[in-house]
């Protein structure tokens, strides 16, 4: 599995580099403002993508976190690391530009949406599982114990967002909310665009991880039979 | 059968061993009572704030407490190798799971039905004919908490940082009980029909329900070699 | 049959390979004294044996079942007497006996708890917490339990450690009693003397390689490495 990311990781790198230039050329330049919103409207070119694929991310992690489970093959480990990674990088960029769109259109630095507060806790998870990571020695403990995690909070999820949902309704009406917005067939090429460029991005990025990853602990395994060797 | 006995043991040794020496139950204790403490310095200016706020008070108070709580059931294990036992012991882990959630249970509910009480004089509550409601929410959104917690700390007990990881790990993924619970007290507390915050009491039992289930299948993972 | 073997044992931890390639047999009714200086892996090859560690490479047998595929199967006939002795300090010795023949299975009367306690030498301490219990009565606590619980396999890890004369004449009696049986019996020691008096057979570990040697050679030599 790992020659074969080699060999299409640049693939995925250079479709990625192609459709983002794209999008963001159309969003950025071609298309045209929000009646309501004005150019800020633009940043849903970024923000859009960055919830999808963070979503996306977080299944991959689940996949591969339930595969582990059932084969062990190290690599699918190496794989669920990974997506943990990129994914919180995807779901940060998320918060962050939902935070910068939410400022000049209603003002507000936050507000206790139910997917931006579902989205934090996602981060939140995603943070605590690679710290977890980082904390255990054992090879094997920490990937069985990584992927039991990542399924917890992949079942969770849903849970967390109805939750706040249904207690939002209670306390806030509905008054801001990032939904709700009426999208043109104009806005909707880049969009997609941006969308499937993001896609192919998180897809570059947690190839290479995931090398990274896979080499890392080749390197320990290659360090362990030298010093064994010397000590022995 | 074995199961069932399994459970009752390890619910049963970890009972003995805290009714004797009854370390864990009082730092539970006092630290939920400073909590309260705290609150009510806090919020003594305004009542009515106060009483809005209440429900989330006592939730919070109950979390923290249930973290300690949940820290020591497995710290207990570290010593004397008793983890290791547990670990390559042929009994079902599964069973060794329940027991554990079981005792932890029990410790954070006899600290919660002690504290529930101060709550009321110290805040002039009204709940003589509410009680038997606060009790069930507090049982449902108790389970839930130790659903999780009794398996993360299975986890965490094993790994560095252990005292830090537990509640990092396990507050993000308890927030559907923290708002049902607080949403469900606040209703029970202010006599509200029982229709309108029934969907709360819900959440919390699907909460429990899917958690218990997966915990229990998720922990022979965790403990084992 | 054969009741222990090791095919090709390996275990790295990191950067050390602590086993290399240890291929061994231990027959039912046997006795097999392991020595080696200290860090050989005495100790990881019985916890791998155990299943309390997973080796890094190759495979094990217990009484016939696969090491890996079948750990249940093996944590059942086969008992693990470490340095930590796995008792529960606030329980006293009836009791920590009670749970762990309960865990197993198990269901011992209070008489056969009392005579094997009086057995082991510490009949008069049944009552006494285990946390205050001395090294040496924590071992034989441990013997009570592992003649209860009747392994078929049984792995001791320094069984002398700690004991009084009498300690260790009670040990050995017991180990020959337990061979007589038809339980085999793997220990690791540095006591040449009171180990040569109860082992069938012995064995070097060294550098992680595993070296057959002659049982008479234990006594007679002036050192076996």
């Amino acid at each position: 599995m790992i020659k074969q990311m080699r060999r299409y990781e640049s693939w995925f790198g250079a479709g990625a580099g192609i459709c983002i230039i794209i999008g963001l050329y159309m969003g950025l330049v071609t298309s045209p403002p929000d009646y309501y919103q004005g150019e800020v409207v633009r940043i849903m070119y970024v923000h859009v993508p960055f919830a999808n694929v963070s979503l996306l991310g977080y299944t991959v992690l689940f996949a591969g976190s339930l595969w582990y489970l059932w084969k062990g093959n190290p690599i699918v480990d190496n794989m669920s690391h990974a997506a943990a990674g990129v994914s919180a990088f995807f779901t940060a960029g998320a918060l962050a530009t939902g935070s910068i769109w939410a400022k000049p259109t209603w003002n507000v630095w936050w507000t206790w949406d139910a997917r931006l507060v579902s989205f934090t806790i996602l981060l939140l998870i995603l943070i605590g599982y690679l710290m977890l990571r980082t904390f255990i020695e054992d090879k094997d403990k920490e990937a069985r114990f990584a992927a039991i995690l990542a399924i917890m909070g992949f079942v969770d999820l849903p849970i967390v967002y109805f939750s706040v949902e249904w207690w939002r309704t209670l306390h806030q009406p509905l008054s801001v909310s990032p939904r709700g917005l009426s999208i043109s067939g104009e806005m909707l090429i880049p969009l997609i665009m941006m969308a499937v460029g993001f896609y192919l991005l998180f897809l570059y990025m947690a190839m290479v991880r995931t090398q990274m990853l896979y080499l890392e602990q080749l390197r320990e395994a290659k360090k362990g039979r030298l010093l064994s060797q010397a000590y022995l | 059968m074995k199961f069932f006995r399994v459970i009752r043991w390890i619910a049963w040794k970890d009972l003995a061993s805290e009714i004797r020496s009854r370390e864990n139950i009082s730092s539970m204790f006092f630290f939920a009572f400073i909590v309260i403490m705290i609150f009510s310095f806090s919020f003594s200016m305004d009542l009515q704030a106060a009483k809005d706020l209440m429900p989330g008070i006592i939730w919070v108070a109950f979390g923290f407490t249930g973290i300690i709580g949940l820290g020591k059931s497995f710290w207990v294990e570290l010593q004397n190798d008793c983890l290791e036992n547990l670990q390559i012991s042929p009994a079902p882990k599964g069973a060794i799971y329940l027991g554990k959630l079981i005792s932890n249970l029990i410790f954070i509910l006899i600290v919660e039905l002690v504290l529930f009480p101060m709550f009321v004089i110290f805040f002039n509550l009204d709940v003589l004919d509410k009680v038997h409601l606060v009790l069930l929410i507090f049982l449902l959104g108790t389970l839930g908490f130790a659903a999780v917690g009794t398996l993360f700390s299975a986890m965490t007990v094993q790994v560095r940082a252990r005292e830090v990881m537990l509640p990092i790990l396990l507050l993000p993924m308890v927030v559907p009980v923290m708002i049902g619970a607080v949403e469900a007290t606040r209703g029970a507390l202010n006599g509200d029909p029982w229709v309108l915050y029934r969907h709360w009491l819900e959440l919390l039992i699907v909460f429990d329900i899917v958690f218990t289930v997966v915990s229990f299948w998720a922990f022979e993972w965790i403990l084992e070699s | 049959m054969v009741a222990i073997r090791g095919i090709q044992l390996s275990k790295a931890y990191h950067y050390y390979q602590v086993l290399k390639e240890v291929s061994f047999e231990v027959a039912e009714g046997e006795c097999y004294a392991l020595f080696g200086p200290n860090g050989a892996g005495k100790t990881t090859l019985l916890r791998v044996l155990a299943t309390a560690q997973r080796p890094s490479f190759g495979r094990f047998e217990i009484m016939g079942y696969d090491g890996i595929e079948e750990k249940i199967k093996v944590r059942e006939v086969l008992l693990f007497v470490g340095h930590g002795s796995s008792h529960y300090d606030e329980l006293n010795a009836v009791e920590n006996i009670r749970f762990a023949v309960a865990m197993r299975g198990g269901n011992p009367t209070d008489r056969e708890i009392k005579i094997t306690l009086d057995r082991v030498g510490i009949g008069a301490f049944a009552d006494l917490r285990t946390r205050y219990y001395s090294m040496g009565m924590k071992k034989r606590l441990s013997i009570a339990k592992a003649i209860l619980i009747r392994p078929q396999v049984l792995l001791l890890d320094e069984p002398y450690s700690s004991l009084d004369e009498g300690g260790m004449k009670m040990m050995n009696h017991y180990i020959r009693e337990v061979t007589h049986q038809g339980a085999a019996v793997l220990l690791t020691t540095h006591d040449r003397l009171r180990s040569s008096e109860v082992a069938d057979r012995a064995g070097v570990l060294q550098r992680g390689k595993l070296m057959e040697i002659a049982v008479k050679d234990l006594a007679a030599k002036d050192e076996i490495f």
